[in-house]
């Protein structure tokens, strides 16, 4: 089990997302943009994984996640991407991404992908 | 009828006569002509001799003079022209130099290239021409990258805000077969459908997404040291209930201790996922479909094999463009966008890879992919 953060602008993906986590027994919060992430990140008990939607309108992921890193907050981030591949291509190198999940979601390959950064 | 008769009688008369005279005159044309003959002979002899005389006199009182001044003038002329003529040249050599090197650079893709005016009203005439087209062409060009900007912009967006509402489909059909257990067959069925169709959607989003991409210079890969063991038995893995759900038979032949090969796991994964799908769809139920896969020097070689229709000749070189179908029948029946063989190629391409076609109709066909193990440091972008 592990406690998740997932943020995306969409309430019907937010509620997909949720129930197929708490179907796994994860503990999920859910945020609508970057800075409700931003919010509702306590740097004293950070959750242990993030999954971040890239494309939010006002803060996107990335620009929440590089305001995380830049406080120190080190959680394990899954960044969720309506394309192919993560961040409009870009590689993001210095954020420490742990990697990307397109959509649709591969659902077996986003919880193994929480398995391997839960126990690692 | 007698009357007749002496006409016809007189006409051949006077024709043979005429033919008579005629035959004369010729002889003695000839005669004239070789000089042969007495009188004519005598009389052109004769005739010569005064012209030749005459033409002396002539020379000799009047057209010496003028000949002197001719050449005078002629002389004169000469020099004339050759300064104008060095000045012409000198002063129309630079403005044509530099049109041909404008030209050259215009040519080259370099829409800054310019002349500048100067030199004689023709060159200044040329060139301004020159400087008006290159700017027309500059404007043009200018306008033509805006609209594939806007282009390529509009399909990452349209792509962008299909997905989510796809993903919202796919995945709550999903949720809804986790609890089969709660569902009638019938209801099972249609959701079945559903997820069916949403991963059609879904593959057309992506084949039209990776064509913008790949127009935009901007399809990538993202290579890792791989086991193309794992990969090949990952794609197969996808394929697996789609060829079952066919009757068709898959073989898997892959020699042991297959190398690591630097690929971009997804896209092989996609590329062979493309050709199982075409084997899957395009050959008929029950079709035996193989897999074999082995090292060859410093390559990998995957061949997808299959005893379907095979590939007419016509439509086998051009497999790989865009847009190339199988014929009409087939293709209403099989749905797709024509794009996967071509985006395969595209993607193959960025590994430093090759793949290619041999088909025989009738015969089943055979496509093949070469992936080096390692990408070599420079792959053009496609």
């Amino acid at each position: 089990m592990a406690r998740i953060l997932v943020a995306d602008d969409s309430e019907t993906i937010l509620l997909l997302l949720r129930t197929r986590l708490e179907m796994e027994r994860h503990e999920v919060a859910t945020a609508t943009d970057g800075q409700e992430v931003i919010d509702k990140v306590d740097a004293s008990s950070p959750p242990d994984i993030l999954l971040l939607d890239a494309m939010m309108p006002c803060k996107s992921g990335i620009d929440a996640l590089r305001e995380l890193r830049a406080a120190g907050i080190e959680t394990p981030v899954l960044i969720v991407s309506a394309h192919t591949e993560g961040g409009n291509g870009a590689d993001h190198a210095d954020l420490a991404i742990n990697g990307y999940v397109s959509k649709p979601i591969d659902f077996d390959q986003l919880f193994a992908k929480i398995a391997e950064l839960t126990n690692g | 009828m007698i009357g007749v008769a002496r006409f016809l009688q007189q006409r051949q008369d006077y024709e043979n006569a005429t033919a008579r005279s005629y035959q004369r005159e010729i002889v003695a044309r000839n005669r004239l002509a070789q000089g042969t003959h007495p009188t004519a002979a005598r009389a052109a002899v004769i005739s010569q001799q005064h012209q030749r005389q005459a033409l002396r006199d002539e020379i000799s009182s009047e057209t010496r003079d003028t000949a002197l001044l001719v050449g005078a003038g002629l002389i004169a002329g000469l020099t004339g022209a050759a300064l104008l003529f060095t000045g012409l040249i000198s002063s129309m050599r630079r403005p044509l130099e530099d049109l041909v090197d404008a030209s050259g650079r215009l040519a080259g893709g370099d829409l800054d290239a310019r002349v500048k005016i100067g030199g004689l009203s023709e060159t200044a005439t040329l060139g301004s021409a020159f400087n008006e087209m290159a700017e027309e062409l500059q404007r043009r060009a200018g306008e033509r990258d805006q609209l594939d900007r806007m282009k390529d912009e509009f399909v990452l967006t349209a792509s962008h805000e299909l997905r989510s509402p796809l993903t919202s489909v796919q995945g709550f059909a999903e949720l809804l077969l986790l609890e089969r257990e709660n569902l009638s067959p019938k209801q099972a069925e249609t959701v079945e459908v559903i997820l069916d169709n949403t991963r059609h959607l879904v593959r057309l989003l992506n084949d039209l997404l990776d064509l913008a991409r790949s127009d935009a210079g901007r399809l990538t890969i993202r290579p890792e040291q791989t086991g193309a063991t794992g990969l090949i038995e990952d794609a197969v893995r996808t394929m697996r209930a789609q060829l079952d759900a066919r009757g068709q038979q898959l073989s898997l032949e892959i020699e042991p201790d297959l190398p690591q090969i630097e690929a971009d796991r997804d896209r092989i994964r996609q590329v062979l996922v493309n050709l199982l799908t075409n084997a899957n769809e395009y050959c008929p139920q029950g079709a035996n479909i193989g897999v074999k896969a082995h090292r060859a020097g410093a390559e990998v070689e995957i061949d997808v094999i299959d005893d379907g229709p095979g590939i007419p000749e016509q439509q086998l070189e051009h497999i790989f463009e865009r847009f190339s179908r199988g014929d009409a029948g087939e293709t209403q029946r099989v749905g797709g966008t024509g794009l996967g063989l071509a985006i395969s190629k595209s993607l193959i391409e960025l590994h430093g890879g090759t793949i290619g076609a041999e088909s025989t109709p009738g015969g089943g066909s055979t496509f093949r992919i070469r992936l080096p193990m390692v990408i070599p440091e420079r792959v053009e972008a496609i």
